[in-house]
């Protein structure tokens, strides 16, 4: 008792040191999450709260909205991440061993997307697929070709969401592939060449091997960044046509902010933070191999 | 080495103690209302109505200037305490949202400003204040009852009713006239009624004679499913085969056989072409744009918006047209036509001060007679304010003559708000062929009537 006592003096300075950080963390981060749960199994109006249990998790399973928007988001995950680390691998392995200033440019012109906002992204689209109103839809109608609605066709509308947030998020995978890539060791190339190995076997066989801890991280990171995607969804298609495009986080605030159910959008919440803990172990895991 | 660490102990206790202050100081701040001078400041949060104190042609006029220049006059004229109103403009799409998140926070506006349709749900969740007390008998006398049924939620009046704005069809006349259809034309200040043959002669006639060199990218009607907002014109389309919408239990019954041919009707001109195309993914912001820059002939309208659009053609902001206005046709030859109330609301902040000075503004903009005059604006609901601008606004008389043709839009249901939410999925299934018109109604009806009995049970009016 008393060495503990005694290590615990000689560290009070370091306790101290990090207790602001402690105590943001424990409010803004752990007291959400705890409330969120809690929520989760209320019935909440503006006067009261009662407790429900697992009800809210029930009537959500038996929605077909929300059946919806979990495969709705369970695809996006899937195409734009697996889009975003080939087009990525593809676009860094053809130019990270080229003239400096070209591959500057390379990785300049596929980051300014994602220094846009995703809002303003969201707009330029609208503004070219608007069924109505639309530069495409517009120039098709004058050149008198069939005209498909990208935003309100059901099987065009995913293809379209899917293709949007990949265009605007490559960016940042470029960039980290690169940084990786030309931080492979010289040797491992120069053995290649006098083994007379080709682009295709030097690009599979050493520089994916090699950068695996980049893709496992921008894999992971994409992985949770796609399972929230909301911007585009309200901006671009409101969820429709008919719930078609509508992803858990849309769903989600739906119910908090337009439907005031908040008892249900904190279980939506609750289901969104175990995915993503779930997700998040792989990536924990390695870390702590490495270390 | 002990000095060293006692200011490092210093330092990190002052850094929380700092982080703390923070926090601590900006909590306290926020929840008063109140600052250190004894002055109440309360919020007043609208959605865009009409720009300008009484005229949008005034200089600088926006949509706050009505509440800006009111709560300067408050502000001198008020003896009971110093007051400061702030006034906020919030977009219609994002109500709900703000509302709800500042709600749940505890931080709700004092006042909102906005069509009792939208706001009565919160009414009915017990986050509003009754207003019976500053209604008084000159109020009552000069305000129609119908207007009061309207804001009366139980036994209680929570909205001060002010103007009303007629939903209606817009149509550009020259349109009309370059494709040769000027006999469906009315007058100037005349609320057109179509049949529902004439008025589908018009679409038709638009498609086929509208010249396209001079109306590039244009249609005939305009038709939007995107999102809840201009979602009555959608409720009136409805009810155009003499479906009646809610029985008298407040059930929705739009899925019979009336319903489904209103349904059937809508697909059928959206297929033919007489509509804006993917009505499922355009706006009634979108329509509204359209109509303004002369690719609709036919549009959705009120009072407030046709104003506005005026005022736009008037200061060059959009091209000028001959714009007039027509009835929602039926198929037994009535007119359809529906109106929004608009007044304001006091939210429960539970702060006694603030809510007896927000009550004492209401009553100000709501019953002074200077004031009073920005209702012409829309529709006065004052028959004296009527009577005065009744020679300058000659469309008053023909929205009054339209008034045996209102129906009540809300049927005054519980959970309105998210029963807007349920529409507009279906409507998009409808136009994308996902559904047919029969099983979108009966959907519709369905998901509805679900939202209204959960409503009902949890609603503070119901279950007093």
């Amino acid at each position: 008792m008393k060495l503990k006592n005694e290590s615990f003096k000689e560290n009070i300075t370091g306790y101290l040191f990090i207790a602001p950080q402690m105590l943001l963390f424990l409010v803004f981060l752990v007291y959400p999450i705890i409330e969120g749960i809690r929520l989760s199994l209320y019935k909440i109006n503006y006067q009261t709260e009662t407790f429900i249990g697992f009800g809210n998790y029930q009537r959500l399973f038996s929605d077909p909205v929300f059946v919806q928007s979990t495969f709705n988001t369970v695809i996006f995950v899937v195409f734009i991440v697996a889009l975003t680390v080939i087009f990525a691998l593809f676009v860094s392995t053809a130019i990270f061993d080229k003239n400096a200033k070209y591959v500057s440019f390379i990785r300049g012109a596929y980051y300014i997307p994602v220094m846009v906002s995703m809002v303003v992204m969201s707009m330029v689209w609208s503004f070219l697929l608007n069924p109505a109103n639309g530069l495409i839809p517009f120039v098709a109608r004058q050149m008198e070709l069939s005209t498909v609605n990208f935003l309100g066709d059901k099987s065009w509308v995913l293809p379209v969401i899917i293709f949007v947030t990949f265009a605007t998020n490559v960016g940042q995978a470029i960039i980290l592939y690169i940084a990786s890539l030309i931080g492979v060791p010289k040797e491992l190339f120069e053995a290649a060449e006098v083994d007379g190995a080709s682009r295709m076997k030097i690009i599979f066989k050493i520089l994916i091997p090699m950068v695996k801890p980049t893709t496992i991280y921008i894999i992971i990171m994409n992985i949770i960044a796609v399972l929230k995607i909301f911007v585009v969804i309200q901006l671009l298609t409101g969820g429709g046509p008919n719930n078609s495009s509508t992803t858990l986080m849309y769903y989600l605030y739906n119910n908090a902010f337009k439907y005031n159910q908040l008892g249900i959008a904190s279980a939506v919440g609750v289901i969104m933070f175990l995915i993503t803990l779930a997700l998040s172990i792989p990536q924990l895991r390695a870390m702590l191999k490495k270390n | 080495m002990f000095k060293k660490r006692f200011l490092a102990s210093i330092l990190s206790v002052a850094l929380i103690l700092g982080v703390l202050a923070g926090c601590v100081g900006k909590e306290t701040s926020k929840s008063s209302g109140k600052s250190s001078s004894d002055e109440v400041q309360i919020s007043v949060w609208l959605t865009p109505q009409w720009k300008g104190v009484l005229n949008a042609s005034e200089d600088g006029a926006d949509y706050d200037s009505f509440f800006k220049h009111a709560a300067e006059r408050f502000a001198a004229e008020y003896k009971d305490h110093k007051v400061k109103v702030n006034v906020e403009v919030v977009a219609s799409d994002q109500r709900d949202e703000l509302i709800n998140v500042n709600l749940n926070g505890g931080t709700p506006p004092d006042i909102f400003f906005e069509s009792v349709f939208a706001m009565g749900d919160y009414a009915h969740r017990g986050a509003l204040v009754p207003l019976n007390d500053i209604v008084d008998e000159d109020a009552k006398a000069d305000i129609a009852q119908n207007f009061w049924d309207n804001v009366t939620f139980g036994d209680d009046i929570y909205f001060y009713p002010f103007s009303h704005n007629p939903g209606t069809l817009v149509y550009n006349a020259d349109m009309l006239r370059d494709a040769g259809l000027e006999k469906y034309i009315g007058e100037e200040n005349e609320i057109k009624t179509w049949t529902l043959a004439e008025y589908e002669n018009i679409l038709y006639g638009l498609k086929k004679d509208l010249p396209k060199n001079k109306y590039s990218n244009a249609f005939p009607m305009a038709l939007f499913a995107l999102n809840n907002q201009g979602d009555t014109w959608n409720l009136a389309y409805l009810r155009m085969f003499g479906n009646k919408f809610f029985d008298e239990k407040g059930n929705i019954i739009v899925g019979d056989k009336n319903g489904a041919k209103a349904a059937n009707w809508l697909k059928k001109i959206y297929d033919d072409g007489l509509t804006n195309p993917g009505a499922e993914s355009v706006s009634s912001n979108d329509a509204n744009a359209m109509f303004q820059n002369q690719q609709l002939g036919v549009s959705f309208t009120n009072s407030i918006l046709f104003n506005n659009a005026k005022a736009d053609m008037e200061s060059g902001k959009a091209p000028k047209f001959d714009m007039r206005l027509a009835n929602i046709p039926s198929e037994s030859g009535d007119p359809l036509t529906f109106t929004y109330v608009t007044g304001a609301a006091i939210f429960d902040t539970k702060d006694e001060t603030r809510i007896k000075v927000s009550k004492d503004f209401v009553k100000f903009i709501s019953s002074d007679p200077e004031l009073v005059k920005a209702s012409k604006n829309g529709v006065p609901v004052r028959s004296s304010v009527v009577e005065e601008f009744k020679g300058e606004n000659p469309l008053f008389a023909a929205y009054t003559a339209n008034d045996q043709f209102m129906f009540n839009f809300t049927g005054n249901v519980p959970g309105y708000n998210q029963l807007r939410q349920v529409l507009y999925p279906e409507l998009q299934a409808l136009y994308t062929g996902e559904k047919t018109a029969d099983k979108a109604v009966k959907d519709y009806q369905s998901k509805g009537n679900k939202i209204i009995e959960d409503a009902k049970a949890d609603s503070v009016i119901y279950s007093k």
